[in-house]
């Protein structure tokens, strides 16, 4: 009885293997077009939603060498309502207990960084910022830096809860680990980051002047001297009608380049286009590497099913000689195998989503942040399946062949 | 049903079936056979292991063509039909059951039953009910989910008596079907068989070399090397 039983139990064992193979192939083309999807899809959607229109950049490490008065000439042409140079450098924020941690410090002129921030950050930042001279000029005057300064930051509010700061409080801000080569600054209020606006390893971020900035990390000059004025980027909004103009946004931007030959100026809208077709190449990318996989699936699928044709030969002889034609036994194998890989594509969408939902809670916290931001397309999870059925046509043609082949007398000895 | 259980006439004339032919392992398995059976006969086949019996009841069957002579269904050629052809022929109008059974593992008693329906495309609902009746008719019922490992001998047996008459063939064909089952069991098969046959006025051929199974046919045929050499009938 024992022994009896076993063309079933091991029927029932290859129709798993064969539907877990399936499975484990889709699975990877959903986790990887989800998430790099999602990711892009992400970007993409904070593109849309910044408060400025075109940036400029250049070539190197705080390239922009003279942020202030390019502002002021980007501010001179037509169209453009705010530019805003950005300063970026990773320092060290020592608080009142003398610990030290390494903040994201952005420099900014207030007054110009404001009208750059999106819907979305926006509502993270105090409107107006609490920061003295709104226009960077006190400081900063004349192209030298000779003013007073406040020594006023604003720090994010994971750091403050973090190391209990609050409005008021007193924080060294070093461009070292060496407390004595920084400057003690008062807080004068804090602003929200969410983990999609700043990376987990950038919760910790500080808010200061520009010239402050470039004083304290060495990218401006001392007090009284001429410029190097660093910065990134100048990050420039125009007008309105501007903004949804392509053309006339295009027109903005090329007068920008005509005044710095040197900078890259890009509008949003192109970068937007650019990361549209980086989704498409790296989609279609995931795509040719999921073949492989899938490739390898519906091969196992085809063994799968031949190894059924040549155990099953008695039972498909069986079905020979009772009157099935040999069109319907090959219609019956076309037809399990479809049933297969409609299972196990089934199976690894389930799979797929529930990896990502597993790396989304369990991963590093780079990985956490881009699972989470992972999107399941019904239609392309509809079409993948649907394209795994039809390959299992395919895959069961070696099956079906050796089937037609099969001696229904010889079967029946 | 359809009227699948018409018995067909069936004719022999000079029917010879060699296999490997013009090979050194060439074999003779029938040598110029003339048979007539008529619609409804209960037909024993008789004679040594390797005599013919079986490749007699392939060809009556059309699970096998013959290499010379011409078999007629009801004065039709049927022999050198296509393999489509003799196919719908059997589904529609032949029931086989086998020495050994030849259940599928995978399936249940009831599916097993059912499959010849299946493939003629018969409503759900029809199948299922004849089915029932059909392993009913054999004392099966309450064995329809059982699958062939979990049944035994005999009662494999009637199963594949059910299945043979599930599309209400004209033709049945036996090929010792009592060869694996003891004495009670392989009455309770004959006695389904004879009855099933009387019910449905089909032609039943058995082949055997049980002489006791033999004794329940109305008409003895006798084969030997691949030869007809007794067509005995009963007064």
């Amino acid at each position: 009885m024992i022994g009896r039983r076993r063309p079933l139990r091991h029927a029932r064992w290859q129709a798993i293997l064969a539907v877990a193979a399936i499975a484990s192939a889709v699975s990877l083309p959903v986790v990887l077009v989800s998430v790099g999807g999602g990711v892009a899809a992400h970007e993409l959607a904070e593109l849309e939603d910044s408060g400025y229109q075109i940036v400029v950049s250049a070539a190197g490490l705080h390239g922009i060498e003279n942020a202030h008065a390019d502002e002021r000439t980007i501010l001179g042409l037509a169209g453009v309502a705010d530019a805003a140079p950005i300063l970026s450098v990773a320092i060290d924020a020592f608080n009142a207990t003398g610990g030290l941690t390494p903040v994201l410090a952005e420099g900014v002129v207030p007054h110009e960084f404001t009208p750059t921030l999106g819907p979305t950050e926006a509502g993270l930042f105090p409107q107006p910022l609490p920061l003295a001279d709104p226009n960077d000029t006190v400081h900063y005057a004349n192209g030298t830096y000779a003013g007073p300064t406040d020594y006023q930051v604003l720090v994010s509010s994971t750091y403050a809860a973090a190391f209990h700061v609050a409005v008021g409080s007193r924080i060294v801000l070093s461009p070292s680990t060496n407390a004595s080569a920084g400057v003690r600054y008062n807080v004068t209020g804090t602003f929200g980051t969410p983990l999609s606006l700043v990376q987990p390893s950038g919760a910790f971020a500080v808010l200061l002047l520009l010239s402050n900035l470039q004083t304290l990390t060495g990218y401006g000059a001392g007090p009284g001297t001429i410029v190097p004025d660093g910065a990134d980027t100048i990050e420039v909004v125009v007008n309105p009608s501007i903004a949804v103009d392509p053309a006339a946004l295009a027109s903005v931007a090329a007068a920008i380049q005509g005044k710095f030959g040197a900078y890259t100026v890009t509008t949003l809208s192109s970068e937007a286009s650019q990361l549209a077709s980086a989704d498409g190449v790296l989609t279609g990318f995931y795509l040719a590497l999921s073949s492989v996989g899938l490739g390898v699936g519906l091969l196992f699928l085809a063994l799968v099913l031949v190894r059924r044709v040549e155990r099953e030969r008695r039972s498909i002889g069986v079905r020979r000689a009772l009157g099935i034609s040999a069109g319907a036994v090959g219609v019956g194998i076309v037809a399990e195998a479809a049933a297969f890989a409609a299972a196990g594509g089934v199976a690894g969408v389930v799979a797929g989503y529930l990896v990502v939902e597993g790396l989304a809670t369990w991963a590093n916290a780079t990985v956490q942040e881009a699972a989470r931001l992972a999107i399941f397309t019904p239609l392309f999870l509809l079409e993948l399946v649907g394209a795994v059925v039809g390959l299992s046509a395919l895959a069961s043609a070696a099956a079906v062949r050796a089937a037609w082949r099969v001696d229904m007398l010889e079967a029946l000895r | 049903m359809n009227d699948g259980g018409r018995s067909p006439a069936i004719e022999l004339a000079g029917v010879s079936r060699t296999y490997g032919a013009r090979s050194p392992e060439e074999v003779r398995a029938l040598r110029g056979i003339d048979l007539k059976l008529a619609a409804g006969e209960f037909v024993s086949v008789e004679g040594p292991s390797g005599c013919g019996k079986t490749t007699l009841l392939n060809l009556l069957g059309l699970l096998d063509s013959p290499s010379a002579g011409e078999l007629r269904w009801d004065g039709t050629p049927v022999g050198e039909r296509s393999d489509r052809e003799r196919s719908r022929m059997r589904l529609e109008r032949v029931g086989f059951i086998f020495q050994r059974f030849y259940l599928l593992p995978t399936l249940t008693a009831a599916e097993n039953v059912e499959l010849p329906m299946r493939a003629l495309r018969r409503p759900r609902g029809e199948r299922h009910e004849r089915s029932a009746a059909l392993l009913a008719e054999v004392g099966l019922t309450g064995r329809a989910r059982a699958y062939p490992h979990q049944l035994s001998g005999g009662e494999e047996q009637r199963v594949a008596i059910a299945r043979a008459l599930a599309n209400a063939p004209g033709l049945l064909l036996a090929d010792e079907p009592t060869g694996e089952l003891d004495s009670a069991n392989a009455a309770t098969v004959l006695d389904l068989l004879g009855a099933a046959r009387a019910r449905r006025g089909a032609t039943l051929v058995l082949v055997t070399h049980n002489p006791e199974v033999a004794r329940r046919a109305d008409r003895h045929l006798t084969l030997r090397d691949g030869r007809l050499v007794g067509d005995r009938r009963e007064a």
